[in-house]
């Protein structure tokens, strides 16, 4: 219709248009988490992006992690959460630099979040001091498996108490991963949790998908962790 | 309940090409949304119907969502089959995954796995 008046004269607009898009919705998260591999790669680093329910134990891994992992290789981590600095506070009392990222609200991260969890990172540090970057997710088993972050491996734990049935319930955040731990085994006598039925439903989403199984408490698998952590650095 | 930010999301991208076609309304918007995107369909849905009354440019959008059939691929034969296929095989199936029991109707093989499905993409606006 015509600005002055708005009567339909001469409106080229008033006709309908049809416009090819083919466009995903999350072009520009995807565009902005290849940016950040990227930028993690020129620090020389690789970045793990790890998914969980709340209090599956992710920052009690780091902390493990950071007892016993080699000081060759430096790590640090970017904390999401919703609200407060208490998970970073816990990874700096062992003595690795991390950032905190509190969402706000949000259920999950997004490449844009990450993006500025990098740059204080690198804030922290300096370029070229970092082996591998931990990217701590928001505790929730369903949304931050949507959101590329840039990461170089992607891995989701599972704890015993929240039992085996897990990847079967939970699927999505299975099918897009590269590891699947199951923690806090030194409970298992105390829950009714099938190893094999998490296994066989994760390898059944995803065949390629590595198991691991741990401990952090008891230290039990751990070793197989580190390995797992070395294998990737020497692959990078 | 990441729905709410995709539709977020989705109508900035819309209203940027509204911007850029001149376009005073928007009259539908097409997307397609994979069986394993992880994304709920009413929860898409009524997230747009709140959201569209926050611009003028959308009072009149309708919003048409393609949600094809989930596909698997069998590990073993590498054939591919969609949901349905596999039902007419074994009858009906209760969940989105085959249960590790699920069959190959390729090669009889218990290697059924997911195949593609996790796309969310916008596929076409219709605006005057």
């Amino acid at each position: 219709m015509c600005d002055e008046c708005g009567c339909q004269a001469g409106g080229a607009s008033s006709e309908k248009k049809v416009i090819e898009i083919n466009k995903s919705l999350l072009d520009a998260n995807q565009r902005l988490g290849e940016k950040n591999r990227h930028h993690i790669e020129q620090m020389g680093a690789i970045a793990i992006n790890m998914i969980s329910s709340p209090g599956a134990g992710k920052t009690t891994l780091l902390e493990a992690t950071a007892e016993r992992l080699s000081r060759a290789t430096r790590f640090g981590v970017i904390e999401g959460d919703i609200e407060t600095q208490r998970d970073a506070d816990r990874i700096r009392a062992k003595g690795i630099p991390a950032v905190q990222i509190t969402t706000g609200g949000a259920c999950h991260l997004d490449a844009a979040l990450v993006h500025k969890g990098i740059h204080e990172l690198e804030h922290l540090l300096g370029p070229d001091e970092l082996d591998l970057v931990f990217i701590e997710n928001v505790g929730n088993l369903v949304c931050p498996a949507t959101f590329y972050l840039g990461e170089h491996k992607r891995m989701v734990m599972v704890s015993v108490p929240e039992g085996s049935d897990k990847p079967a319930k939970y699927p999505r955040a299975f099918i897009g991963s590269d590891l699947f731990i199951i923690s806090k085994t030194d409970l298992l006598p105390y829950f009714d949790f099938s190893i094999e039925e998490a296994c066989s439903e994760a390898k059944r989403l995803n065949p390629d998908i590595k198991i691991l199984t741990l401990s952090a408490t008891t230290g039990t698998g751990v070793d197989e962790w580190l390995e797992y952590l070395n294998k990737i650095l020497l692959e990078k | 309940m990441h729905e709410v930010s995709l539709v977020q999301g989705l109508l900035e991208q819309v209203r940027q090409i509204a911007k850029e076609n001149h376009a005073d309304s928007v009259a539908c918007i097409r997307v397609l949304i994979g069986p394993f995107s992880g994304v709920v369909l009413d929860s898409f849905s009524f997230a747009f119907d709140v959201l569209k009354k926050d611009d003028v440019l959308f009072s009149q959008a309708l919003l048409e969502i393609q949600a094809p059939e989930p596909s698997f691929k069998c590990r073993y034969c590498q054939g591919e089959f969609g949901y349905s296929e596999l039902e007419e095989e074994h009858g009906e199936i209760s969940s989105l995954f085959p249960l590790p029991s699920t069959k190959c109707p390729g090669c009889g093989r218990h290697g059924l796995a997911p195949e593609g499905g996790d796309e969310i993409l916008l596929m076409q606006v219709e605006m005057e």
